[in-house]
C-alpha cells in the first residue's frame, strides 16, 4: 500500500491515478492514522512552502512523516513535497521543513533565470546510479513547475537540471527520495521512476 | 567520367520506378522508418552492423537466464508463448521447451486464414514438444467488416490480426496469472521503431502496440468507425483491446522478444526446426517458391497483403527478403535485382477471394488503395501480370456465391 499524504494542496489525484495505472493500491492520508498500514509514503504538493509547512505541523502529519522515515520505509517527495523534505524554505518567509534532506529551498534569481516560474519540459542529468533511476533514461526531458529550488551542491543530489541556474532535480538520502519535477506528468521516464520507487526497499 | 556537382545523390541509388533505394540492401525510401546516411546506406543495415558488432550477446544471454529462473515454477505455467506457427514462433517455442525446459502455455490466435501446411506443422510441433495450447478464433463477420474499414482508412486490412496477435495473448497471461510472455523476432530486425541498444531492449507492451502495431486505431476507435452500418456488441472487439496497464503492472508482466537476448539467425533457425520438429515451408503467392518457402507461410491472404504493399509503396516482400539476404551477404546484388524484377508486383489469385470477403469490386479496391499510396511512389494499376496459384489455393475459404446456398 502506497500512502499519499494529503494536506489539501494540489495534485493528489494525478499522482493517485499514475500509481493506480502502475498497479499500486493507494491510501490517502489526511491524519497520522493509517501511516502504519503503508509500505511507502509519497508527499505530493503544489503550492506555497509556508502554507504546506504549517499544515503538516498543525495536523500532526510532519511528525508522522518523520517517524515513518525513521522506520526505514521509503519516502518520496514530489515538487513542493520534495522541497518540504529540506531543512527549511524561504517561500512566504523562512519556515522549517521536515529535515529529511539537507539544505534550504530558495527562490530562483531573476538575473539568471529569465522566466520564473520555471514551467515546462527540461532535461535532467544524473550524477550517479540509484535504485530510483533503474531503466530511467539520462538526459531526457521531464515536466517542471516551480519558482523555488534546492541548490545542487550537495552529495545527496542524484540528478541536476539547469534553467539558468543549476538546481537539484532529484535528491536521495538513505530511504528518502525527492524529485522537483512531476514524475506523474513526465511520460514513460516519470512513470518508470514512480514504479522504481514503489519497488524500492529503501536500501541503496 | 565527369561528376555531377549539383546532385548529392548518384543516380544509381534510384530504381527504375524513380524510388531511392539503399545502396546495400535495396530497401526503398517508401519503407517504414527508413533513413539513409550520407553514404546511401539505410538505418536498418546500420542496425544490423550494431547487432553483429556491438551487442554483448553473452551478457544478454545471462540476462535471459536470470529472467527465466525468476519466473520458473511460480504459477501454472512458466511463460506464455504466442504462436502463429511461422518460423519465428516455432523456433521460439522449440528453444524455450528444449533449452530451458520451460512449461509454456501456447496461445494461437487464428486470424481466419491459416493454411493446411501450417496447421499440420502446428499439430506436429505441439505433439512433439508436449505442450498445452489455447487457440482462439475471432468472429468472422466482425473480421470481414474491420478488414474493410482498415483497408479504407490505412490501406492495410490486417488490423484484426496485428492487434489480436499482440493483445489476445496478454489477456491470456492475465487470466492464467502468468507474467512472462515470450515473443520471437524483435522488430529491430526489420524496422527502426526500436533499435538493438542495451538501454532500449524492446518491451512488447502497450506503448509498442499503440506506436505501430494497431495502425493508430484502437478497438474503441474501430467501434466508432463501424457502428453506423454494422451490428455488433462491443464485447466482440475485446480480443483486440490491450488489457489495462494496471492489471498488467499488478501481475508484473514481462513481455519480451527472445531475439533481444539471443542473436536472431533465421536461416539457421529454420534448419533447426526442420530437423527437430519436421517443420515444412510452403509456397507463398508472389514469391520465388524455391528460395523463400520459409517466410510468411501462415496466411492465405499474404499475397494480397504484398500486392497492396507493392501498389502503395512500390516494393513487396521479394524486396524485403532479398534485402535481408543482401544484408547477410547471402545473395549478390544482380541476383537480388533479377528476383525483384521477375517476381515483384504480380497480382495474386487470392485477390478475388479477398474482394468477395469484404464485398467490393476490383475497381473499388483500386480506388481505395490509390488514396493510401506513399509518395513519391506512383502505382500503375493496369497491366499487372498474374502470380501463379499455390498448391492449396483451391482449399482456401470462399464466401458463398450470392443466390446459392
Amino acid at each position: 500500500m502506497i500512502g499519499l499524504v494529503d494536506c489539501d494542496l494540489g495534485n493528489l489525484r494525478s499522482v493517485a491515478n499514475a500509481l493506480d495505472c502502475l498497479g499500486q493500491d493507494v491510501s490517502v492520508l489526511t491524519t497520522p492514522a493509517g501511516f502504519d498500514d503503508c509500505s511507502h509514503l509519497i508527499l505530493p504538493g503544489v503550492g506555497s512552502f509556508a502554507v504546506a509547512s504549517a499544515r503538516l505541523r498543525d495536523r500532526g502529519l510532519a511528525a508522522a512523516i518523520q517517524a515513518f522515515a525513521r522506520s526505514g520505509r521509503p519516502v518520496l517527495g514530489i515538487c513542493l513535497g520534495m522541497q518540504l523534505l529540506a531543512e527549511s524554505g524561504e517561500e512566504g518567509g523562512t519556515n522549517p521543513g521536515l529535515g529529511l534532506v539537507s539544505g534550504t529551498v530558495v527562490r530562483f534569481d531573476s538575473k539568471h533565470v529569465p522566466m520564473i516560474p520555471h514551467v515546462g519540459w527540461n532535461d535532467v542529468h544524473f550524477n550517479r546510479a540509484h535504485p530510483l533511476l533503474t531503466g530511467v533514461k539520462d538526459g531526457v526531458d521531464v515536466y517542471f513547475v516551480h519558482s523555488y529550488y534546492l541548490p545542487a551542491n550537495e552529495a545527496q543530489v542524484l540528478g541536476e537540471a539547469d534553467c539558468g541556474q543549476r538546481f537539484a532535480a532529484i535528491v536521495a538520502r538513505d530511504n528518502i527520495g525527492g524529485c522537483q519535477f512531476h514524475p506523474e506528468k513526465s511520460q514513460a521516464n516519470g512513470l518508470r521512476m514512480l514504479e522504481n520507487f514503489c519497488d524500492w526497499n529503501g536500501q541503496c | 567520367m565527369a561528376s555531377n556537382p549539383v546532385s548529392s545523390v548518384p543516380p544509381t541509388t534510384h530504381d527504375r520506378h524513380g524510388l531511392r533505394r539503399c545502396l546495400r540492401c535495396g530497401l526503398p525510401e517508401t519503407y517504414e522508418t527508413i533513413e539513409f546516411d550520407p553514404s546511401g546506406v539505410c538505418n536498418i543495415c546500420r542496425q544490423k552492423e550494431y547487432k553483429d558488432g556491438q551487442v554483448k550477446w553473452d551478457d544478454r544471454k545471462l540476462t535471459l537466464d536470470a529472467m527465466v529462473e525468476e519466473y520458473r515454477g511460480k504459477t501454472d505455467y512458466d511463460c506464455v508463448v504466442p504462436f502463429s506457427g511461422g518460423k519465428d514462433s516455432a523456433f521460439t517455442l522449440w528453444y524455450l521447451v528444449t533449452q530451458f525446459k520451460l512449461k509454456p502455455l501456447v496461445v494461437q490466435f487464428d486470424h481466419g486464414f491459416m493454411r493446411p501446411t501450417l496447421r499440420a506443422n502446428n499439430e506436429r510441433t505441439f505433439k512433439r514438444l508436449g505442450v498445452d495450447v489455447i487457440s482462439f478464433t475471432p468472429n468472422w463477420k466482425l473480421v470481414k467488416r474491420v478488414m474493410l474499414e482498415a483497408l479504407i482508412r490505412k490501406g492495410d486490412f490486417c488490423w484484426h490480426c496485428h492487434t489480436g496477435i499482440f493483445s489476445y495473448p496478454m489477456h491470456i497471461a492475465l487470466r492464467y496469472q502468468t507474467p512472462l510472455v515470450f515473443w520471437g523476432e524483435p522488430s529491430s530486425e526489420y524496422t527502426a521503431y526500436y533499435d538493438y541498444k542495451d538501454d532500449q531492449i524492446e518491451e512488447v507492451d502497450e506503448t509498442r502496440f499503440n506506436r505501430f502495431i494497431n495502425l493508430g486505431i484502437t478497438a474503441e476507435d474501430m467501434a466508432g468507425m463501424i457502428k453506423h452500418d454494422f451490428d455488433f456488441d462491443f464485447r466482440d472487439l475485446k480480443p483486440f483491446t490491450y488489457p489495462s496497464l494496471r492489471e498488467l503492472k499488478k501481475l508484473k508482466v514481462r513481455s519480451v522478444c527472445l531475439g533481444s537476448y539471443i542473436p536472431w539467425d533465421v536461416k539457421k533457425q529454420v534448419e533447426i526446426i526442420e530437423r527437430e520438429l519436421g517443420w515444412k515451408g510452403d509456397q507463398v503467392e508472389g514469391m520465388p517458391w524455391e528460395l523463400y518457402n520459409y517466410e510468411k507461410i501462415e496466411c492465405s491472404m499474404q499475397g494480397v497483403r504484398d500486392y497492396i504493399k507493392f501498389l502503395k509503396r512500390g516494393y513487396s516482400r521479394v524486396t524485403q527478403m532479398t534485402a535481408l539476404d543482401l544484408r547477410n551477404e547471402r545473395i549478390t546484388k544482380p541476383e537480388a535485382e533479377r528476383l525483384v524484377n521477375e517476381f515483384e508486383g504480380r497480382k495474386p489469385p487470392s485477390l478475388q477471394l479477398f474482394l468477395d470477403y469484404i464485398g467490393v469490386s476490383e475497381t473499388q479496391f483500386n480506388d481505395i488503395v490509390r488514396k493510401t499510396v506513399v509518395p513519391p511512389h506512383q502505382p500503375d494499376f493496369v497491366g499487372m501480370s498474374e502470380a501463379p496459384k499455390t498448391w492449396d489455393f483451391d482449399r482456401w475459404y470462399r464466401e458463398p456465391t450470392p443466390g446459392r446456398a
